[in-house]
C-alpha cells in the first residue's frame, strides 16, 4: 500500500522524486496546499475505494495518519 | 485598452508547450486530476503574463478548481487565456464593489457561477403562488441587476452564467413537486424565468441540466463543500469545465457546422453491399433496426437546426444510394445531404474534399463513423476535425453524439433553419447553371434579388453569428461577442451593414455584414464577412457599393481596408484589388493595407435586382 500511496503522491504533486514517510507533513512537499491536498484525497479515494470522512480530511496532519486510515478502510497493507 | 498581444514564447519552451498541448489532448476531461495536474504546469508557463483572452470567474462557491481546469481546456483547444479569479462569495462584491480589480482587468468574457445556497430566504409554506411569485422577481430582479452594472461598465464583455442547480434535499419530500411555494419548484421556475428573460450579452449555461446527466447523487459532495466550499463534486469539475470553454470558443469562431457520416452499422444496421437496400437493420419492428431509426431520427432534427450533413462511406455509389430511396424505412433522405461521398478512396481526403465542396473549414467538421480503424485515419491525417468515439451499441449513439457537445453555437437564426433547404436548392442551382450558356446567363436565369442597409437591432443577432462563424470571406477575421457588436452598433461613428439575399431558389436572410469606422476623413473596413454559400454571386459588389456609399455620405476622401490572412482566408486576399483598391503596404506579418480613392465612382456590374420591398 505504501508504493500505491508513493505513486499516487508523486502523480498529484507532479514530483517523481517524492519518499513518502510516516512523519511527512504538509511543510515537508512543497506544492502541498489546500488545493492539492484535496485533490490527493480525492485520488486517494479513488485508488484504494474508500472514504474519508470529514473530520478526517480536516484533522490528519502526517501520511502516517493517513496510511492507517487507508489500511484500516480499505484492507490494504 | 490593454495590450493582448501575444507573447511569442521561446523555441524550446514552444516545444515543451507543444507537448503539454498533446498530453492534455489525451486526457479525458473526466480526469480531473491529470488535468489539474498539467493546469498546475501550464500556470508556471503563464505565471505574471498577460496574454490572450481575458476570462473573469466569479462565483459565490469556490471556482479555483474550475479556473485551472478551464485554462487548461481552453488551451487545448488553441485559445490561450489570462484569468481574474473573484473573491469567495465574491460576486456581489466583485461587480457592485467601486474598487473592484475585476473592472481594471477589463475582462472580455464573465463567467458567472451562483449557487442554490445563495439564496437565504424562501416564501413561508402554504403561501399563494401571487407571494411565490413575487419572491421569484426578487430573486431574477437581483441577478439581473448583476448582469446590468457588467454591461454598464464592460458593454464589450459577454456574461456566461450558469443556472442554478436544484438540490437534493425537500423538506417536503415529493410533496415540494405538488406545490408552487415548495423550494424544489421555485428553483425550477426561477431557472426557467432565467432563461427566457436574460438579455442577449448574457449565454446561460444549463448547469442543472448537467447535475442531472450525472447524476445529484455523484454531481454533490456535501463533504467537500463542507470542506473547501466546492459547489459540485471534485471530479466534475473537468466536464464543466469544457461545457464552458465550448462556449468561449465559439465566442472566438470556434464553431462546428458539419457532420459527416458513415453508412454500414452507422446510419443502418449491417452491410448494404450484402444485405441488400431492404436487408439492412432499419426496422421500427426489430429492436436492432429501432436504435439505428432512432439515430437517423435525431440527426435528422440537428439537420433542421442547421447543421450541415455530409456522407462518407466506402462503398459503390450505386448501392450506397440505394436504402434511402428504397429502403422506407428511412428516415433521413438523399435531400438531407449537402454531400455525398461514397467510394473506396481514403477517408481522410474524402473529407478534405467535403470540407472543399461545402466551403467550410475542417475544424468546422465532426465525424461519426463506427469503423475504430477509419476514426484513427481521419485523426491521424486531419487533426482539426472532432471524431467522436462511437460506442459499439448503437442504441448508444444518440447520447454519445449529444454529450459530445460538438455543435455548441452561439445563437440559432432563422438562417440556420433554412439552411438544409439551402442545401437542397443548390442541386437545383447546380442543374441551372449547366444548362446555361454561360455564368452570367446562369446569374441572370437565378433571379437574386438583394439588399444591403444599415443594420437594424432585430439583425444584430445574425450578423454577430456571421462575425463569429466566418472563416474563409473574412478579411481582419475579428471576432466580436453579441455584446460588443451591440455596443457597435450604438456609436457615432461607426456603421454596421447587413445584406440580404434570395433567388428563385431559396432565400437566404443575411448573408454578408460590415463594420464601418470613420476616421477623421478616411471610412476603415474593420469587418467584411460573407457567407461562402453565396460566393461568386456579386454580393461583394452590391456590398461595395453600399460601402462607397456610406463612405461619401460622411464625407471621407477615402475607404481604408486591410486584408490579414490566416490559414483560411486566402479567397478574399486579392477582393479589394478586384474592386479597385492600390495597396499601400505590405507589412512584416503579412498584412497588407489599401486605399480606395472616392473620386473613382465604382462602375459594378452585377445581377441582384435591389428588392425594393425590404
Amino acid at each position: 500500500m505504501k508504493e500505491k500511496l508513493q505513486e499516487i503522491f508523486r502523480d498529484v504533486f507532479d514530483d517523481e522524486t517524492i519518499e513518502i514517510t510516516r512523519e511527512m507533513t504538509a511543510d515537508d512537499i512543497e506544492s502541498w496546499d489546500s488545493l492539492t491536498y484535496f485533490r490527493l484525497i480525492m485520488v486517494i479515494e479513488k485508488e484504494f475505494h474508500i472514504k474519508f470522512t470529514t473530520e478526517k480530511v480536516s484533522n490528519m496532519k502526517t501520511v502516517g495518519e493517513m496510511m492507517d486510515y487507508i489500511a484500516s478502510n480499505s484492507g490494504e497493507k | 485598452m490593454k495590450d493582448t498581444s501575444l507573447i511569442v514564447p521561446e523555441k524550446g519552451v514552444q516545444m515543451e508547450l507543444n507537448e503539454l498541448k498533446r498530453l492534455i489532448r489525451d486526457t479525458d476531461v473526466a480526469d480531473v486530476n491529470s488535468l489539474l495536474k498539467y493546469a498546475g504546469r501550464l500556470s508556471k508557463y503563464f505565471a505574471g503574463k498577460q496574454m490572450g483572452k481575458r476570462i473573469a470567474v466569479l462565483g459565490t462557491c469556490n471556482i479555483q478548481y474550475f479556473t485551472r481546469a478551464l485554462q487548461c481546456i481552453l488551451f487545448r483547444d488553441g485559445i490561450e487565456a489570462t484569468f481574474y479569479e473573484g473573491e469567495y462569495d465574491g460576486i456581489k462584491m466583485d461587480v457592485l464593489g467601486e474598487e473592484s480589480g475585476f473592472y481594471s482587468f477589463e475582462p472580455e468574457i464573465v463567467v458567472l457561477i451562483p449557487d442554490y445556497r445563495d439564496i437565504k430566504k424562501f416564501p413561508p409554506l402554504l403561501s399563494s403562488l401571487e407571494t411565490v411569485s413575487e419572491y421569484i422577481s426578487a430573486y431574477y430582479k437581483d441577478m439581473r441587476n448583476i448582469w446590468q452594472h457588467i454591461n454598464e461598465k464592460l458593454p464589450n464583455a459577454q456574461i456566461v452564467m450558469a443556472n442554478y442547480v436544484v438540490p437534493i434535499d425537500r423538506s417536503l419530500g415529493n410533496l415540494e413537486v405538488n406545490y408552487g411555494f415548495s423550494r424544489q419548484v421555485i428553483l425550477q421556475e426561477l431557472n426557467l424565468k432565467i432563461s427566457r428573460e436574460h438579455p442577449r450579452y448574457v449565454t446561460i449555461v444549463d448547469m442543472e441540466y448537467q447535475a442531472a446527466l450525472i447524476g445529484k447523487m455523484n454531481w454533490f459532495d456535501e463533504s467537500g463543500y463542507m470542506l473547501n466550499k466546492s459547489p459540485f463534486s471534485l471530479s466534475e469539475t473537468g466536464r464543466v469545465a469544457e461545457l464552458f470553454a465550448k462556449i468561449i470558443e465559439a465566442y472566438c469562431g470556434k464553431v462546428r457546422k458539419c457532420l459527416v457520416l458513415d453508412l454500414d452499422n452507422t446510419l443502418w444496421g449491417g452491410v448494404v453491399s450484402e444485405e441488400g437496400a431492404l436487408g439492412i437493420k432499419i426496422d421500427p419492428n426489430d429492436a436492432v433496426g429501432e436504435a439505428y431509426l432512432s439515430f437517423q431520427t435525431y440527426v435528422k432534427r440537428l439537420n433542421e437546426r442547421g447543421i450541415i450533413l455530409a456522407v462518407c462511406s466506402k462503398n459503390d455509389m450505386e448501392i450506397a444510394k440505394e436504402p434511402f430511396v428504397k429502403n422506407r424505412n428511412m428516415v433521413l433522405k438523399l435531400e438531407n445531404f449537402a454531400c455525398f461521398h461514397a467510394n473506396w478512396r481514403n477517408k481522410a481526403e474524402n473529407i478534405r474534399q467535403i470540407a472543399q465542396e461545402i466551403n467550410i473549414g475542417l475544424d468546422s467538421i465532426v465525424l461519426f463513423d463506427d469503423n475504430p480503424a477509419e476514426r484513427e485515419i481521419v485523426k491521424m491525417q486531419l487533426q482539426e476535425v472532432l471524431v467522436i468515439e462511437v460506442p459499439q451499441e448503437p442504441a448508444e449513439y444518440v447520447r454519445t453524439l449529444e454529450t459530445s457537445n460538438a455543435f455548441c453555437w452561439t445563437a440559432l437564426t432563422k438562417e440556420d433553419l433554412s439552411r438544409s433547404e439551402t442545401y437542397k436548392a443548390d442541386v437545383r442551382r447546380g442543374e441551372l447553371q449547366q444548362a446555361a450558356d454561360n455564368y452570367d446567363e446562369y446569374l441572370i436565369q437565378l433571379k437574386m434579388k438583394g439588399k444591403v442597409k444599415r443594420t437594424t437591432e432585430s439583425d444584430l443577432l445574425r450578423v454577430s453569428q456571421l462575425v463569429n462563424k466566418s472563416n474563409q470571406f473574412n478579411l481582419r477575421t475579428m471576432r466580436y461577442t453579441e455584446a460588443e457588436i451591440t455596443a457597435l452598433s450604438k456609436e457615432p461613428d461607426v456603421a454596421l451593414l447587413s445584406a440580404v439575399l434570395s433567388d428563385k431558389f431559396s432565400n437566404y436572410g443575411i448573408v454578408s455584414c460590415a463594420i464601418l469606422k470613420r476616421i477623421e476623413k478616411e471610412c476603415f473596413i474593420d469587418t467584411w464577412v460573407m457567407s461562402c454559400r453565396v460566393l461568386k454571386r456579386g454580393m461583394e459588389l452590391m456590398m461595395f457599393q453600399k460601402i462607397y456609399d456610406i463612405a461619401i455620405e460622411w464625407g471621407c476622401e477615402c475607404i481604408k481596408g486591410e486584408y490579414i490572412p490566416t490559414e483560411k482566408n486566402g479567397m478574399v486576399h486579392g477582393l479589394l484589388t478586384d474592386l479597385g483598391f492600390d495597396r499601400t503596404a505590405v507589412n512584416d506579418n503579412g498584412c497588407e493595407d489599401y486605399s480606395y480613392h472616392v473620386q473613382n465612382i465604382p462602375t459594378l456590374k452585377f445581377y441582384i435586382e435591389e428588392d425594393v420591398n425590404l
